[in-house]
């Protein structure tokens, strides 16, 4: 029913002007105190003090970092135009919702995700970002960072889905092919540095605001998207399913992913590749609207072969990680020896702009990660000049990485966010550590998936089903 | 215009006899009585002593008093040139401690007024309550019931003086008159 | 000599610093939950009920909450003694609170509410049966079942128990500040002293 073949003609634009905003501010609740103007990485909000702010859409990167720290809210003793029943309904959220409403809110898209789960026909799939698990539970009365994947996997199985696969198996995928194009790139003289795509924010500020540097970024899709081809394509092969039927959610712990999955050229498996996303936030909702009692659910584990996951994929969800990821891999590529540590604690780094050499059997090569998009605009003027002397830049919008996102628990009391940041990024090292496999290019069902579907990294099904191609892109819009 | 007090840093000797004659001054009860009493004894004026200065500091009654405009229960008002406050309205809110710039307003004990509030561990029992003791605000009167303030009338180094409403006007149109005669000195030299 | 009492500290907001987010509300509420304290908005279950209430009025925002009078109007309005000094507080035993009202007539800051009591997102109910008549369900007091919400008084209560009041530590701006009268007076009384030296010279003189 929503699986569709997209119209070409379709453009960015209007796919936003189609659709609610996925990012707005609600003029009833704003009391225009400008906190949500100060975080915005790209300055897309404005307004008067103690006036309602407003989103300026053609700006936003829809990271939702606003809908994070606003805290314009729905006092129940004040009389609002909008009665809350109207409220949670206008935002696409389930009536049985309990927690206050604040100003800065992203669309919601459960309503979708029930309807799908109860179409008799409709093959349901479900994917979840690694962020997700380290902050769901907190949602559930968890401390800050509770790892929680088993519980994950089991809620999901209990909602309906037909199969529960993992975003952290298409991160070491994205490794496999990123880490290819990162080495064919060195190898050729290819245009370097090259800037990780997996941030959907970071993409379209790129495609905004700096098209001229498009060239950087590889050409890799997002882990999300990747995962949401392969569901449709080797997915409905291996369950012998007409990719038609299938119904692709992500769960994800970003406002921008909602975005992304709308974007027209998105459709590589023949259909809309990911159907849906909801938060982190929206999946804690449908879960309480349900009445599975979360924090009593036995571990489960995702479903093979898509939701086999390294502990390289896990790291995806914070700053540092692609990149960690991406050298865990690219190293031993590039040599044929393992990195002796995989704890690369120098790529670890949430001060803004971090850079890293790392020396590896001859082989050196020069990094920098960028946490938080404010800091990135130093660092495209040191590529434009010339001065950049780095192989590979990793950029994340949200302060932490994904486990900052904007779709995240809201962390109530703002002098315990960097806390819970930091909780759920430790939460997300410590998975890393307790996993048997650790690197991407070990992870039997991705070597099974290149040998029995995709042929090689970089190759001819690779690059049509995984690949993009940003300027094309840009010229839609 | 109010009148008001003031001290002179130079003059002052530190021996705080003028906080000792304004306690005094505002308590009705005989020496004796007081001796007995539990009840601390507090001055409205306070000789502060740090170590830039030591000086007394008390009300300066202001036209505007913005402790007055601080009050919610119009506990301060003016009354005839100085600025008093009315025991039995106060609530000890401490707005007016806020809004003093000079730090000219206590809250003190008090054995007028009765609180009627229970201490709370004790309030279950009632044969066992204990009452909170009442706290009320206080500050420099002039003395306006006796005469002459008892800290001027008993500073050993003089260094307490009561500026009056006319003294001070005197005073500032004497200063304009000699300001005049100056520029009509130098009036030759700025043409 | 000195009072055995030390003067009750309360919170106190800077107007100029304000920006009117309602953080501290949020904070209030998020402390002063009947159950765990909730971490993120999702256990939010009840709704946001905050001790402290930002004010807005076009010269601009600022929170106003208790002052915790020493003689304070409200303990001494109220009936059955669930208002009394706790520490160095006023503090209302809301078990005791019989919801009568007469504090929120007493107090001059209107730093006190009557709010209807929530537990896991459910109404409570006291044994006070509604009127056949008027009882529906889920009406709009959230009565149900013929008996009627429980309700009562809240105020602050300075986060008694915490480090720091949570509306201080959770500001943004820093606007919110725990004042301490004696200190507060002796500043004051110090930059007094210290001005009045020249000035009084220049008078006397």
């Amino acid at each position: 029913m929503y699986a569709k073949n997209f119209d070409e003609t379709v453009t960015i634009d209007t796919i936003i002007k189609m659709t609610s905003p996925i990012i707005a501010i609600d003029k009833e609740l704003c009391t225009g105190c400008g906190r949500c103007l100060e975080i915005c990485p790209v300055e897309a909000i404005a307004g008067k003090p103690n006036t309602p702010h407003e989103v300026d859409t053609a700006v936003c990167i829809l990271c939702g970092q606003c809908v994070q720290i606003c805290s314009g809210y729905d006092a129940p003793d004040e009389t609002f135009p909008t009665s809350r029943a109207e409220r949670l309904e206008q935002r696409g959220m389930l009536p049985t919702v309990q927690e206050p409403l604040f100003a800065a809110h992203y669309r919601g898209d459960i309503h979708r995700v029930i309807e799908a789960l109860q179409t008799p026909d409709m093959f349901t799939i479900v994917q979840c970002a690694p962020a997700v698990r380290v902050a769901i539970g907190e949602e559930f009365g968890m401390p800050y960072g509770a790892l929680t994947p088993g519980k994950l996997s089991a809620a999901l199985h209990a909602l309906g889905f037909d199969r529960v696969y993992d975003t952290n198996f298409a991160a070491d995928v994205t490794i496999m092919e990123e880490g290819a194009e990162l080495i064919k790139r060195i190898q050729e003289n290819g245009t370097l540095p090259m800037f990780t795509s997996c941030c959907p924010g970071w993409v379209k500020y790129l495609e905004d605001q700096h098209d001229d540097l498009l060239e950087h970024l590889s050409s890799c899709k997002s882990p999300q998207q990747m995962a949401g081809t392969l569901f449709k394509t080797y997915g409905a092969k291996i369950d012998q399913i007409d990719p038609a039927r299938i119904f692709s959610v992500a769960v994800m712990p970003c406002t921008c992913k909602k975005f992304e999955c709308e974007r027209p050229e998105m459709n590589a498996s023949g259909y809309q590749d990911v159907d849906l996303v909801i938060t982190t936030r929206e999946l804690a909702q449908l879960i309480k609207h349900a009445g599975i009692d979360f924090p009593a659910l036995s571990d489960e584990d995702f479903d093979n072969p898509l939701g086999c996951y390294t502990g390289a994929g896990n790291i995806f969800g914070t700053t540092g990680g692609v990149m960690e990821a991406a050298l865990r891999s690219a190293c031993e590529m590039l040599t044929g020896t393992p990195l002796p540590d995989l704890e690369l604690e120098y790529v670890r780094g949430d001060e803004g702009i971090r850079k890293a050499a790392i020396v590896h059997e001859g082989v050196a090569l020069k990094v920098a990660i960028v946490a938080g998009l404010q800091h990135i605009d130093s660092v495209l003027e040191q590529i434009r000049s010339g001065e950049a002397d780095f192989h590979f830049l990793e950029v994340m919008c949200c302060p932490l990485g994904c486990v900052s996102g904007g779709g995240q628990p809201k962390v109530l009391l703002p002098n315990q966010c960097l806390e819970a940041h930091i909780g759920r990024k430790s939460g997300l090292y410590a998975h890393d550590r307790s996993l048997a496999v650790r690197k991407s290019h070990d992870n039997p069902q991705v070597k099974k998936l290149y040998q029995d579907f995709l042929g090689e990294p970089l190759g001819h099904e690779a690059h049509h089903l995984l690949h993009t191609d940003h300027s094309h892109n840009r010229n839609l819009v | 215009m109010n009148a008001f007090i003031i001290g002179d840093a130079e003059l002052c000797i530190g021996c705080q006899a003028c906080m000792i004659a304004c306690a005094r001054a505002h308590e009705q009860l005989p020496t004796a009585a007081l001796n007995e009493r539990e009840t601390p004894f507090h001055s409205r004026v306070t000789v502060v002593n740090v170590p830039e200065v030591t000086v007394p500091v008390q009300c300066r009654q202001c036209e505007d008093a913005p402790c007055a405009r601080s009050c919610p229960v119009e506990g301060i008002v003016q009354n005839n040139s100085h600025i008093e406050v009315v025991k039995e309205k106060c609530i000890g809110c401490k707005s007016c401690v806020l809004a003093c710039p000079f730090g000219a307003i206590k809250v003190v004990e008090d054995t007028i007024v009765c609180s009627r509030i229970f201490m709370s561990a004790s309030a279950d029992t009632p044969q066992n309550r204990i009452e909170k003791p009442p706290f009320v605000v206080e500050k420099c009167d002039l003395c306006a019931d006796c005469g002459t303030p008892a800290c001027i009338d008993i500073c050993p180094a003089r260094a307490l003086q009561l500026v009056d409403p006319d003294a001070m006007q005197q005073k500032v149109e004497n200063r304009r008159k000699q300001n005049a005669n100056r520029i009509r000195q130098y009036r030759s030299q700025l043409m | 000599m000195n009072t055995p009492y030390r003067l009750n500290r309360f919170v106190i907001a800077d107007p100029g610093k304000c920006i009117g987010c309602r953080v501290c509300e949020i904070a209030c509420s998020t402390v002063h939950s009947r159950e765990k304290t909730p971490l993120t908005a999702g256990n939010m279950n009840n709704p946001v009920q905050s001790r402290l209430y930002l004010v807005r009025t076009p010269q601009g925002a600022v929170p106003v909450q208790c002052r915790h009078c020493e003689n304070a109007p409200c303990a001494a309005a109220c009936p059955v003694l669930a208002i009394t000094q706790k520490d160095d507080v006023i503090y209302v035993d809301e078990d005791l609170c019989i919801g009568c009202k007469t504090c929120m007539l007493a107090c001059p800051f209107g730093a006190l509410k009557l709010v209807p009591v929530f537990e896991n997102g459910l109404p409570v109910e006291q044994n006070l049966p509604l009127l056949s008549e008027t009882a529906q369900p889920e009406n709009s007091n959230g009565d149900s079942d013929g008996y009627k919400q429980l309700h009562v008084v809240i105020k602050c209560d300075r986060c008694l128990g915490l480090e720091q009041p949570a509306c201080v530590a959770n500001c943004p701006q820093q606007a919110l500040q725990v004042v301490s009268p004696e200190e507060h007076l002796a500043a004051r009384m110090h930059e007094a002293a210290v001005s009045l030296a020249a000035v009084v010279r220049n008078y006397t003189s």
